[in-house]
């Protein structure tokens, strides 16, 4: 708890970088973000990115835990392919898609052939396709993480629910909506969740790949904190943005486990 | 679960082909790219004509890239170790012993596991400056030997052990250092095992604290040097990509060996939260 409070408090200070003294100013930082067009840009870009890949990495997780559980030829190579990206760490991963994404690279010549135009520059060098890019391979890396989880819980519905739906006379799509999906709720809330905590606090694909531009197009949350406490050293002013983040995290969860939680997910 | 129907099966094997190509593609081309000599940036084969050593031969004779890679495996080792020794005393703690505040303190472990972490970059680089770590093991190691969820793990799997053998060994006289080392690690390895692979692949894959927290060349981890090696002109693509793969096989290496235990404890321990 102890960085929280401390944090808070920092926000509260203009720091003077050449003598390195702290003076009380107050919440003018706080008044000051909220006239800052990078730090609007900043929340702006990492909202978009929660919001534009939390359904499709939850909804990818699902199918691909659905199927790797039904028992079809090869599961144990898909399993393992699935999870490795997610496993791997993201200064690797961010850096082959550098390459992959480049004016040449593999990504760019498919969407060519698929007749999709793509900026000349490379995907990650326009500001209209960068953002995207990182996105989408973001949605690629995670997922396999989240399928996981999924898996650990359907392994863990009573297999006797599913036969006395048989014998009830429940076809296949009947046993999924109403023995497969509610027993989803708790593990998909715990998923909603983390992967809300966690997107919004996106970092190493930013800096590694494209160090927020071009034009700010892919500055984040976390990548503006940075560049203001550690590259500008005004500490107290990044300390209020990391502040007014928390506090976005922390009220974005709260309404997932109010709306999404419900008396359900508690069995 | 088992008995779809076969058009559903079908669609089902399609989606996961399909899926499972994209997610190793990177990791394939990340691997044909360590075995590729001379290339440049985008010229990398799918399939290389011919197969190079070269980039992992650099990668072992030099005396940088091995200080990377010796940094890297003495935070993580290190930070499993508490992690698993810490986690299960505080776990243990927790599950069997009843004392005033109990409440509120397990409470406020749930809620610390609830803050970003890349929210309090600010406050723990000040803390780390004034206590003189900076740029050293000390900072790489120290703040992160214990986490709430390895407490909250540990915690649920003790209290769902049987507390009759803890009583008997107490009853031949066993403290309670000696119950937690000989009786309770021995029992919770599936736990462990769970926990030491979470932890491994947090702190080997780790970027932005190791970044913050330490300058000197001689002090970076491997994804640190990684992120940081891009932003050189003259990079050599086959020594990069065999540096990445490096970085990449331990870990996956450890899922593949411990996948069953894994899945399992991910079940005991996040469906529980």
């Amino acid at each position: 708890m102890f960085p929280l409070l401390y944090s808070l408090y920092l926000s509260f200070f203009a720091v003077d970088i050449l003598s390195g003294t702290f003076k009380f100013i107050g919440i003018a930082n706080y008044v000051n973000l909220f006239s800052d067009g990078d730090f609007l840009t900043a929340l702006k870009n990492t909202t978009i990115f929660v919001v534009g890949t939390i359904p499709f990495t939850t909804i990818l997780a699902l199918i691909a835990a659905l199927a790797v559980n039904a028992r079809l030829p090869g599961a144990s190579f898909f399993k393992p392919a699935l999870v490795m990206p997610s496993i791997t760490s993201m200064v690797v991963m961010a850096l082959i898609f550098t390459h992959l994404y480049s004016p040449n690279g593999y990504v760019g010549a498919l969407l060519n052939l698929c007749g999709i135009p793509v900026p000349e520059n490379g995907l990650l060098l326009s500001e209209k396709t960068a953002l995207t890019s990182i996105m989408v391979m973001d949605i690629l890396i995670a997922f396999g993480y989240y399928m996981l989880l999924y898996l650990a819980a359907l392994q863990n519905i009573p297999r006797n629910l599913y036969e006395a739906a048989e014998l009830d006379g429940a076809g296949a799509w009947e046993k999924f909506r109403y023995v497969t999906l509610p027993h989803l709720k708790p593990i998909t809330l715990f998923i909603l969740v983390i992967n809300t905590i966690r997107s919004f606090q996106i970092f190493v694909e930013i800096f590694v790949m494209t160090k927020g531009g071009p034009l700010n197009s892919t500055l984040t949350a976390v990548y503006f904190v940075y560049d203001v406490g550690f590259v500008k050293f005004d500490m107290g002013y990044a300390s209020a943005a990391a502040y007014i983040l928390f506090i976005i995290i922390a009220l974005f969860s709260a309404l997932q486990m109010k709306y999404f939680g419900g008396r359900e997910a508690r069995t | 679960m088992k008995h779809y129907p076969p058009h559903i099966k079908i669609t089902l094997f399609i989606a996961l082909l399909f899926m499972s190509l994209l997610a190793i593609a990177p990791l394939y081309y990340m691997l044909s790219g360590s075995l590729q000599e001379g290339k440049t940036f985008d010229a990398i084969d799918i399939i290389p004509d011919s197969l190079s050593l070269k980039g992992y031969s650099f990668i072992f004779s030099s005396s940088r890239m091995l200080r990377y890679i010796f940094n890297s495996l003495v935070a993580s080792i290190s930070v499993v170790i508490g992690n698993l020794i810490l986690s299960t005393i505080v776990g243990y703690g927790f599950a069997r012993y009843r004392f005033p505040g109990k409440e509120i303190l397990f409470a406020s472990v749930l809620a610390v596991m609830m803050i970003p972490p890349h929210v309090i970059i600010i406050p723990l680089y000040r803390l780390i400056n004034f206590l003189g770590w900076y740029d050293s093991y000390a900072a790489l190691i120290i703040p992160w030997l214990i986490n709430p969820l390895g407490v909250f793990l540990m915690r649920q799997y003790i209290s769902s052990l049987p507390p009759e053998i803890e009583d008997a060994a107490r009853v031949d006289g066993a403290g309670d250092l000696y119950i937690v080392f000989r009786i309770i690690m021995p029992l919770a390895k599936p736990a462990l095992a769970v926990l030491a692979f979470q932890v491994f692949l947090t702190n080997w894959n780790w970027f932005l604290y190791p970044f913050i927290l330490t300058s000197s060349d001689s002090m970076r981890t491997l994804p640190v040097a990684l992120a940081l090696l891009k932003g050189y002109q003259s990079i050599d693509y086959q020594q990069m990509f065999s540096a990445s793969t490096i970085s990449a096989l331990p870990v996956i290496i450890l899922f593949m060996i411990f996948q069953r235990r894994i899945i399992s404890g991910l079940t005991a321990g996040a469906l529980k939260s």
